[in-house]
């Protein structure tokens, strides 16, 4: 079984087009509270969960997620089995006490994404860079997954 | 670790959107840590994607007005198989109170994150008391 994280913008981005499945979302939110959400031990562990945007391109895909004020080296990029899988730490800094704070709103701990990729990509190939708080990470599709044009003789 | 119930599945073909809307552009207020040194209020902004040009800083008597554009992310080419990074602008207010020398009030970017100073008068510094 495969659980969609449920994603209140995902269902706005697609509305109105998509009011049925803004629907499926909203059954599947009092399915998740009436029967105990089935979390993973990963999920639960995870104290934020960053937006990601994803494009596909003929020749790779773009995966883009949100993490500002993240330190880089607190971020780890894997590939299994055409997951890819983006999880890190976003730390607080350390120079001030607890109690000089007046406001915390912005998140802090650990957190993971996991995607199951269309096409198998180059794992060899694929690049990140991180840049005002976002990450951009290209993944090369292998060769047999790019479009390819295949001409068709009329006999 | 990968059980596959943590796994985001990607739409694709008729049920992946083919536009970000744009009506989605909208204003956001960016969540937002102050805390206090000794010198200063130190107020820090979660503003990924915001373009170092576009942040813009206004001092109206007693209030501080943040603004900063995210562009450029936007105009990928392709297939959009997940979305949920909004296209928006920053915005965000904050009232000053009486103790800050709103001329000394220094700002910097790093990492798509706004860390705003403001330094504190000395009046307001904590001070210790001799005791005569």
């Amino acid at each position: 079984m495969s659980l969609i994280r449920w994603n209140p913008v995902r269902g706005l981005a697609t509305w109105p087009s998509d009011l049925f499945g803004m629907q499926r979302e909203m059954n599947r939110m009092f399915d998740n509270y009436f029967h105990g959400t089935d979390l993973s031990e990963d999920a639960s562990l995870a104290a934020w969960s960053p937006a990601v945007d994803i494009t596909e391109q003929d020749n790779e895909y773009i995966v883009k997620v949100e993490l500002p004020g993240v330190n880089k080296d607190d971020v780890k990029i894997t590939l299994e089995s055409n997951i890819l899988t983006i999880r890190g730490e976003k730390k607080q800094e350390k120079e001030t006490k607890k109690e000089n704070y007046h406001r915390v709103e912005r998140s802090y701990g650990s957190f993971q994404r996991s995607f199951n990729l269309p096409t198998s990509v180059k794992s060899d190939k694929i690049d990140a860079a991180y840049n005002d708080g976002i990450l951009t990470v290209s993944l090369p599709k292998a060769e047999e997954a790019k479009p390819k044009q295949i001409e068709v003789k009329v006999k | 670790m990968l059980n596959g119930k943590n796994v985001g599945i990607i739409r694709t073909g008729s049920s992946a959107l083919m536009k970000r809307p744009e009506e989605l552009e909208m204003a956001f207020a960016p969540d937002a840590d102050i805390y206090e040194t000794e010198e200063a209020f130190v107020v820090k902004l979660d503003m990924p994607g915001a373009q170092k040009d576009s942040l813009n800083l206004l001092l109206e008597s007693k209030r501080l007005i943040i603004r900063g554009e995210v562009s450029g992310q936007f105009q990928e080419q392709g297939r959009i198989l997940y979305c949920e990074i909004l296209k928006k602008k920053y915005y965000r207010e904050f009232n000053l109170g009486n103790g800050i020398q709103m001329e000394k009030i220094v700002a910097q970017f790093d990492g798509g994150v706004l860390t705003v100073t403001l330094p504190k008068n000395e009046e307001v510094k904590s001070r210790e008391i001799h005791i005569l």
